[in-house]
């Protein structure tokens, strides 16, 4: 597993995935920081991640995701990975880790917007690790999806566009019909954006992304049968 | 050793492998012959676990291909057809990652990544871009990662397509070598790379084993005993008198007239019936010199058309 993992983290930086995800990252956090932060005068990082979040995520995630199986296949490298000792649970887990890790890297680079704010005012720290802790829930569960939808076509480009309507579902799609609206993943979140750790949500958050996962590898070993 | 019983492929209604069973012992090298679409990449993938058979069961070493799916596959070393690689890497990356993916011993993995280049003649390459490579070279790229972990059982498809006459004549005595100390099962449409190489031939047509034997025997069975070519001068043109005096013969046609003035002939015989002692004989007594008699020889491409069509006709 740790051989996928290292192997696919090296490609998103051998072609320029991995730079742009990086760079997106990057340049939202900083504009985020300096319109929600520097611009209001608060020492509050926690619209930084909603708004991250809300458009980061839905842009990023799919860019990551997309290829995950469906170059592979498309490229027929798949043969190289799908003989090799290496079990379809172990696959998937190492290229869902592998892709959550593009996402948790630059999170964790925000403990610079967290250094520069103490210069002004420390801000919460429990409020800071509990909206981290959300933000990487919603990522890993965000990137379920991506996993989910690479593994179901040939095309990345039709995988990314599937991530992202899956994404804008389970973001949007609970607004419009009435008995789901307190289950849009982003109001579940929210909660952790006031400093709480909601066990509830966690196991939505988690539930949500061993479902997708399990997805991924049923539908894998199904393709196995009727390719 | 490989064992595939009864093994059936479908894919809905269409049978891509139809009940197909054959064995293959240690050491062996048998290839895997049939048209276009006949199911010997299916067979290949099946063997690999790539895919999965629809009935029947596969085992390698003794380790059923979906039961115990890691283990078979740590036994088996699969180069496939228009050999798939990670472009971007370069030729030691990928080579390493294979190691990673086969689990190969921390201890021995730089001394066996190592020993592969050089088998494979990649060694002063090694840091070039896949990318970068020619056609032949990428193959080599390919045959090195089947090689890592030094697996049992070499499965090659096809491992020569697309290459120059030099790279093939390179990659098949690369085969020939490998062939030495590994099981290998290699499918190809060049005939004569695969009398050349297979000590077994297994012939596949419609998703079903029509021949399974020696490159040798298979040639022999499409052999014609019965015809003779024989170039001879016949100054006083005699042949067509003598043809009358010896018993057996049941056809002959002249072929062609050659500058110096001498004649080939063809001579078909009867079944069963030894001409070549009587022909000496005969025409040595009409002062015929005989200036060169021989058998017609099978191939194992005649061999594979025969039967072919026979399975064709059925």
């Amino acid at each position: 597993m740790g051989a996928v993992i290292k192997k696919e983290l090296k490609s998103y930086f051998l072609s320029p995935i991995g730079y742009i995800v990086i760079g997106i990252f990057l340049i939202a956090f900083s504009t985020f920081f300096y319109l929600t932060t520097i611009q209001s005068s608060t020492a509050d990082l926690t619209n930084l991640f909603y708004y991250i979040a809300l458009y980061g995520l839905m842009l990023v995630t799919p860019l990551i995701t997309m290829s995950t199986f469906s170059g592979e296949k498309k490229s027929g490298t798949d043969q190289i990975l799908l003989t090799a000792p290496v079990s379809m649970t172990g696959v998937v887990i190492a290229k869902f880790l592998a892709a959550l890790l593009l996402i948790i890297i630059p999170t964790l680079c925000t403990i610079i917007y967290y250094g520069i704010l103490c210069f002004w005012e420390v801000p919460d720290i429990s409020i800071y690790l509990t909206s981290m802790l959300g933000f990487i829930l919603l990522s890993t569960t965000f990137v379920s999806f991506g996993i989910l939808a690479s593994s179901v076509t040939e095309s990345p480009i039709i995988a990314g566009i599937l991530t992202f309507a899956l994404i804008f579902a389970a973001t949007w799609g609970p607004y419009e019909i009435e008995s789901l609206s307190n289950f849009s993943l982003i109001d579940q979140f929210i909660t952790f954006l006031y400093g709480q750790i909601d066990i509830a949500t966690i196991v939505l958050f988690v539930t949500i992304t061993i479902l997708f996962l399990i997805s991924t590898i049923i539908v894998m070993q199904r393709k196995k049968c009727i390719k | 050793m490989i064992e595939v019983k009864n093994v059936t492929k479908k894919y809905g209604n269409f049978i891509a492998v139809d009940n197909i069973s054959f064995t293959i012992n240690d050491g062996e090298v048998i290839g895997l012959l049939g048209p276009n679409g006949a199911g010997k990449t299916t067979t290949m993938n099946m063997i690999t676990g790539y895919i999965e058979q629809t009935e029947g069961t596969i085992t390698i070493n003794g380790f059923d291909t979906i039961k115990k799916a890691k283990k078979a596959k740590k036994t088996i070393g699969y180069m496939p057809e228009g050999v798939p690689l990670y472009t971007d890497l370069t030729i030691k990356e990928f080579v390493t990652y294979m190691a990673d993916l086969r689990k190969v011993n921390k201890k021995e993995k730089k001394e066996n990544i190592q020993k592969v280049l050089k088998e494979t003649g990649l060694d002063t390459m090694q840091n070039k871009l896949i990318k970068n490579l020619s056609r032949g070279q990428k193959q080599r790229v390919s045959l090195a990662g089947t090689l890592i972990g030094n697996p049992d059982i070499l499965i090659l498809d096809e491992p020569t397509v697309g290459l120059d006459p030099k790279q093939i004549t390179e990659i098949r005595s690369l085969i020939k070598n490998l062939g030495k100390k590994h099981t290998i099962i290699l499918s190809s449409h060049i005939l004569s790379e695969v009398s050349q190489i297979c000590d077994r031939v297994i012939i596949i047509n419609k998703g079903k084993i029509v021949a399974e034997d020696t490159p040798e025997n298979l040639e022999k069975k499409v052999s014609n005993n019965n015809i003779i070519y024989i170039t001879i001068e016949d100054r006083e043109d005699k042949f067509n008198l003598i043809k009358e005096k010896i018993k057996g013969i049941k056809e002959t046609k002249l072929i062609k007239t050659n500058e110096d003035g001498t004649k080939q002939y063809e001579i078909i015989g009867e079944e069963n019936v030894n001409l070549n002692k009587t022909i000496f004989n005969e025409f040595a007594k009409e002062n015929i010199t005989i200036f060169e008699m021989k058998k017609p020889e099978a191939t194992l491409e005649d061999a594979f058309m025969k039967i072919i069509k026979e399975g064709g006709e059925n």
